[in-house]
Formats: structure tokens, sequence, C-alpha cells
């Protein structure tokens, strides 16, 4: 149970979690609770991460975020579809499911990561990049071409820049302790 | 260092009671400061501060100190989460009930890797963890 060796890869959603665990949402918010194969009816979320908008931090950056941010409740959702087809109709699905959850926790907006082990369709592409449901970002990846999808809107534009997913799509990333 | 400080003030106050105050005894006399310091302070945090969890297949057991904090079997919970503190260190919490009742385990105290540990224990732990959500309301036209 103990830290893994350097030669040892991790999957993509391994090193995706281990970055939001080092704080990598911290700028925009501060997840605070991730859960794994998570269950939802009949859908399972490879992560679930629970938070809010308002950040911890030291003196200065708390009171600022006390003072300043919002406390806005707010989650983050991954799904590892492995080698199945991702398909715009599988993917309402999980949007479904996703804004039912949101919905009932009152979250202000949510993340919703696909991985996927193959190309990403043409569709998917265009279905993707024109949602622009400001409650949610969604992004698309493929751990095979690492091609990354963003949706057009600003919750979905911070997953690439924030959460750093193309880091965690990288073939030969190690465990670093 | 604090135990350290500690010390040699403590040998400090001897030796001037003894009326050593100058040469190389002094200085190899308050020299031990440091192992005394690093010993109590070594033995408080082993009496009260140091944490180990103890594990097997069944149940586990939370020892802070020279006392057992928690303890309890596996299969009475019912889902596993990894909870950030407020230094932004990884815990490990354990439901009895989805959104219920729930222990946290200190494993950020210990050497153990988080996400491998969290891992293990959800395959020990029991249950069905879904999650229903109620039906949306649909208006009949």
């Amino acid at each position: 149970m103990q830290s893994r060796s350097l030669s040892e890869q991790i999957s993509p959603v391994d090193a995706f979690e281990l970055n939001l665990l080092r704080g990598g949402s911290r700028l925009i918010a501060d997840l605070t609770e991730f859960f794994r194969d998570y269950k939802v009816d009949d859908t399972t979320f490879a992560i679930y991460a629970k938070g809010n908008t308002r950040n911890k931090g030291l003196f200065l950056s708390r009171f600022f975020a006390w003072t300043v941010l919002p406390n806005y409740p707010v989650s983050l959702f991954c799904i590892n579809e492995g080698k199945t087809l991702l398909s715009t109709e599988s993917l309402r699905k999980r949007i479904e499911t996703v804004t039912k959850v949101t919905d009932e926790d009152e979250l202000q907006w949510a993340w919703l990561v696909v991985l996927s082990d193959r190309a990403l369709s043409p569709q998917i592409v265009s279905f993707v990049s024109r949602y622009d449901r400001k409650e949610l970002g969604l992004a698309a990846a493929s751990t095979s071409s690492k091609q990354i999808v963003l949706s057009n809107n600003q919750v979905g534009r911070s997953i690439g820049k924030q959460l750093k997913l193309r880091k965690a799509l990288e073939p030969n990333k190690h465990w670093r302790n | 260092m604090p135990f350290v400080l500690l010390s040699a003030l403590l040998i400090n106050t001897l030796l001037v009671n003894n009326h050593v105050t100058g040469g190389s005894l002094k200085i190899l006399l308050l020299g031990g400061a440091f192992p005394l310091g690093f010993l109590a302070g070594r033995l408080i945090y082993v009496k009260r501060s140091h944490v180990e969890i103890l594990f097997d297949d069944i149940s586990f057991s939370v020892i802070k100190g020279s006392r057992e904090t928690e303890t309890g079997s596996w299969r009475s919970f019912r889902l596993v989460s990894l909870v950030l503190d407020q230094f932004g260190k990884p815990n490990l919490r354990l439901y009895r009930a989805v959104e219920g009742e729930y222990v946290d385990l200190p494993i950020s105290k210990t050497n153990a890797d988080p996400q491998r540990f969290r891992d293990h224990v959800q395959s020990l732990i029991s249950g069905v963890r879904i999650r229903k959500t109620t039906p949306q309301v649909v208006e009949a036209a």
C-alpha cells in the first residue's frame, strides 16, 4: 500500500485524480471529496468529486476568498468509457444523469469529463464543441489519439486550462511521490 | 527543537549550580542537550501523536499515541472516499450509508499511498453503492 515506484505507470483516470488531489482545480473550485466508481442509477462515474468555489489557502488568500468569492457547491464527474464506442446518444444520457445530480444537490455548476480509449468521432467532436449550457462544462478526451474537445462555455474551457487534462493523458507519465 | 533548547537550559542550570562555568567540559555537557532533546521529543510524539492504522481483510483499528481511537469492520461500511483536510492532505472517509454517518481514517499521517489504499478498501467494503436519482416531473400537455 506504499507509494508506487517510479517505473510504475498509472492510468489516465488515476493521473487526473492525482492532479486534482494535489489541488489542480483550486483556482476555480476547491474540490475536497473524491469518490471512485460512484454509481448513479445505471451510470458509473470513475471519479466523482465534490467541493465548492471558495478555496482555503493561508491567511491572506483565505480572507480574500471569504470576503470576495461566492461559496457555491460544485462537482466534477469523470467517466471512463474504455473501449466502448462513445456515441452522442450515450453522451446525452450521461449529461442527463449529471444534470439530475446537479439539480438534486443544488449545485451551481459541474464538470463532466468523458475519457475514451477510442478516437473521438466527428459527431462527438461537433456535439461537445457546440455544447453551451453554462451550468455544465463538458470535455471528451481520447486516451489513444490524445484529442481533447471542450464545450463552448466558460466552465468547459477551464477543464483544459486549469484541470490539466492533457497532462493526465500523457503515456509516459510516471508516479512521483 | 524546543526540547533541545529546554535540555540545554536545564543542563546549563545544573552546571551553574555545580560551579562549572567554562572550559571544554561545559561545551561537552551542553552538547548532550541534542540527543536528550531529540529523545524527549520522540518519546512525547510516540506517546501522544504517532498514528498507526492496523488492518486486515476483515477489520481495522486506528491507534493514536498509546490509545485506540477507532475500530471497525470493513463490511459495516458502504462507501469510501478521499477527503482533503484543511492542509490539503488526503484522508480516508468511510460511510455507513450513502451520505450518512461516517468515520475518518487519518491515512495522511501514515506512509500509505492514498489512492491505492482507497482502492484496496473499496474492494473490501460491502453493499450496494448505487445512488438513485428521483425522476424528473414532466407536465402533460
